[in-house]
């Protein structure tokens, strides 16, 4: 018996590796969500705006430091009027702000504006610059409304006065800042994982189907229970052997000297590592570690059977290849990723309840970044009860189906 | 054998094997929706961080400060809740911070006294963190200025260079309509040429005396009218689902078709080069996502720097983005003119196009 499992197993997972198409179909569109999260991560945060400073006395000055200081929200460039009306034409900036000649003297007056000329389109953008613009302008006449004062302000009992009559005193629930492209890579991980189990699983049984080789399989010797089990081994043997390499290049990359940021190698190289430095995984405790192995383990099973139960019922590679991308891509996005569950409206955050991967993506959040396991517990009793309902599914449709083959 | 008649037959069985081929048809256009909804998704994610408010206070001045933060900028979607349900929720990533308005405050607002405003933030995604930590200044500031406190000698004056916002979502979605064009398009369009040499046609093709050129025009025009139609409703969805009406529909529509036309052309020659559907889907769906976001669709792509913004210029989506958000709402979301980002799409097609008979002339000889 443990001979036909490991064979139906073993001779799965080398048609797969066989399968040029196969693997680009479950990679690629991952890889592309993984490229799509880098070239996002430049776009969050700065904005380019064209600073022209007009005034030339003491407050000017210190209101354009005020803008040139804030390097969380800008990328400024100080220019001339023309060259910066030019910049925004061009799109070369997304805004000017503007300093004017007479400033020392309205502020004297309590009367000074600052000018804000905003490419305002679309909101996103334009509610971006004009909250950082309204903090620095802010910060003139309240200086800890900064961030400097947000931070180590009212926080540590340091409060000022100023005109506004509210100060912030914000308190941040970590010592370190997880980078967007950290808190988004972890989706990406699971759909490497839905991908591969769902797609790989799926194209392997419809393509017995398909091919006319269900029907010799069940004239081999081995039980028809035998050859289930050892396709599903079959494919979870091919999700683990893509994805933990994948992950363990996620913990590595923090050993790499080019990613470090203060890495003085050349220009070519920064380049050349770039998309391996992206993929950085936090390293987690031990027993995170485990919780972590435990949900990656729960989602490869659930996808494995999900995709014997989509090859058992199409039975056509094209139509498998089509569903399942597209059900991979809805697990994805109703589960969390690349939208916070919290943020969807209250519907979509019921649906998404329903949607296992919510569970998974929370779960590994909370693995990776978070100092304890809130809700841990929840969250793989829900991918396990999911797992265990998908792979006997799949066993009965896929033992009727070879049966009746 | 007359070029209208070879135009007509090739359709016709280009038709009978996409009718054959239903379900992966249906599948397709249904992707087209599935982006709108995905794109959809993340464009709610891009305001209204969901923050606890505890009002300890309850007074006039407290009211009048959660209406600030209500209208800081899209930037608040304010949860009323006691302070361990709020912790509990911070802890577990479902609020991105606690803002606690202290007892007293509006006595301390009236007497003149600056008073200090907790803030917990889960500062575990940073993009969020920023827009919190920006956002309260800005609704402390109009606060300040709804009640006219002495002692502020600063404002913004601000100057719109459209006279109007336009949502993200609203934004979002024609963007999305480009990339579906993409995907869908360029996936039937390699669909009809791959099927060639999946069913070894292609050599009949090649002994055939019949002009390839327009044996291929008439499998594209098929490919490009399916393709159209699951456009046409995605735009219906659009106008009728997301309330986001083009600013010059027939503009919009014939803009939209060209983008079809062009990627149809784009697709058919990758079916050509790949030679199997199985192999073009996955990398339709691959490349969707970087030429989508590298190609202006969620704010103009120069902003993201030169570099990126040169790189996008190979991103056949950047043109169609340009000529799609122009038709729509008005926006120049690229630094060329329209009528450039066209002209590049059409040589880009031509290109394709001439590449395609190519291949299915080479392929005949193998």
């Amino acid at each position: 018996m443990m001979r036909g499992l490991w064979g139906m197993a073993r001779n799965d997972f080398r048609v797969w590796l066989r399968s040029p198409s196969a693997i680009a179909a479950a990679l690629l569109p991952a890889l592309g969500m993984g490229i799509l999260v880098a070239v996002l991560t430049n776009s969050v945060g700065q904005q380019p705006v064209a600073l022209v400073v007009q005034g030339k006395g003491v407050a000017a000055t210190r209101m354009a430091n005020l803008i040139k200081g804030d390097r969380e929200a800008y990328l400024v460039t100080e220019m001339t009027p023309a060259d910066a009306e030019r910049a925004i034409g061009e799109q070369r900036v997304a805004a000017i702000i503007v300093v004017p000649a007479i400033f020392d003297s309205a502020v004297a007056g309590a009367t000074a504006s600052v000018d804000l000329y905003l490419n305002n389109v679309d909101i996103d953008l334009a509610d971006d610059i004009r909250r950082s613009v309204t903090r620095s302008i802010a910060e003139f006449d309240a200086p800890q409304l900064g961030l400097l004062g947000e931070l180590r302000g009212p926080s540590e009992g340091v409060l000022l006065p100023n005109p506004y009559r509210i100060g912030i005193a914000e308190h941040d629930l970590r010592d370190t800042n997880v980078s967007f492209l950290q808190y988004q890579v972890i989706p990406i991980v699971l759909l490497i994982v839905i991908s591969i189990g769902l797609l790989g699983t799926s194209l392997l049984t419809a393509r017995d189907f398909e091919r006319g080789t269900a029907k010799m399989l069940v004239l081999s010797p081995v039980k028809p229970s035998v050859l289930v089990v050892g396709r599903l081994l079959g494919g979870t043997l091919i999700t683990i052997t893509l994805v933990a390499p994948l992950i363990a290049l996620g913990f590595l990359t923090h050993h790499i000297p080019y990613c470090v940021e203060e890495s003085t190698a050349p220009p070519w190289l920064t380049i050349l590592f770039s998309g391996p430095c992206g993929w950085i995984l936090p390293v987690p405790s031990g027993s995170h570690a485990l919780a972590l192995v435990a949900l990656l383990i729960a989602v490869t099973l659930m996808t494995v059977g999900l995709g014997t139960l989509l090859g058992v019922a199409l039975r056509d590679t094209r139509l498998v290849t089509m569903t399942g991308l597209n059900g991979s891509a809805y697990l994805f996005f109703l589960g969390g990723g690349f939208t916070t569950v919290a943020f969807l409206p209250h519907w979509l955050q019921i649906a998404s309840r329903f949607v296992p991967t919510s569970y998974a993506i929370e779960g590994l959040r909370q693995a990776l970044f978070y100092p304890d396991l809130i809700g841990f517990g929840r969250d793989m009793l829900v991918l396990s009860l999911s797992a265990v309902l998908s792979v006997v599914l799949a066993s009965v449709m896929l033992t009727r189906a070879l049966r009746r083959a | 054998m007359s070029a209208w008649r070879l135009f007509r037959a090739s359709a016709a069985l280009e038709a009978a094997q996409l009718r054959r081929a239903r379900g992966f048809v249906i599948l397709t256009a249904l992707a087209a929706v599935n982006f709108l909804a995905m794109v959809s998704l993340f464009g709610l994610t891009g305001a209204y961080a969901p923050v606890a408010l505890i009002n300890l206070d309850g007074g006039p001045y407290a009211r009048g400060f959660i209406e600030a933060l209500n209208g800081a900028h899209h930037s608040f979607a304010l949860k009323y809740m006691d302070s361990t349900a709020a912790r509990k929720a911070l802890h577990s990533g479902r609020l991105v911070g606690i803002i606690t308005i202290p007892p007293g405050f509006s006595r301390s607002i009236e007497s003149g006294t600056t008073v200090p405003i907790d803030i917990r933030i889960d500062n575990v995604n940073i993009d969020l963190t920023n827009d919190v930590q920006r956002a309260l200044p800005a609704a402390i500031v109009a606060f300040g200025h709804r009640n006219n406190f002495p002692g502020v000698r600063v404002i913004m004056a601000e100057h719109d260079v459209i006279p109007h916002d336009t949502g993200y979502i609203p934004y979002l979605v024609v963007s999305a309509l480009a990339l579906d064009a993409m995907v869908i398009a360029g996936i039937l369009g390699a669909m009809a040429t791959a099927r060639e040499w999946e069913r070894r046609t292609v050599k009949f093709l090649r002994l055939s005396p019949a002009s390839a050129s327009v044996v291929l025009a008439g499998k594209l025009t098929v490919a490009f009218a399916v393709a159209a139609t699951a456009l046409g409703i995605t735009l219906l969805a659009i106008v009728f689902g997301y309330g986001v009406v083009p600013v010059d529909p027939w503009t919009t529509v014939f803009a939209l078709a060209a983008c079809v036309a062009i990627f149809t052309c784009m697709g058919a020659w990758l079916g050509a080069v790949l030679k199997r559907t199985l192999a073009a889907v996955p990398l339709m769906f691959g490349l969707a996502m970087p030429l989508y976001v590298d190609s202006g669709a969620l704010e103009p792509t120069r902003f993201d720097g030169e570099k990126i913004w040169l790189i996008a210029h190979l991103s056949p989506v950047y043109y169609a983005v340009g000529v799609l958000e122009w038709s729509f709402h008005e926006l120049r979301v690229t630094p060329e003119p329209v009528y450039v980002d066209m002209l590049v799409l059409l040589a880009i097609a031509l290109v394709a196009a001439t590449l395609t008979l190519g291949s299915l002339a080479r392929g005949g000889r193998r």
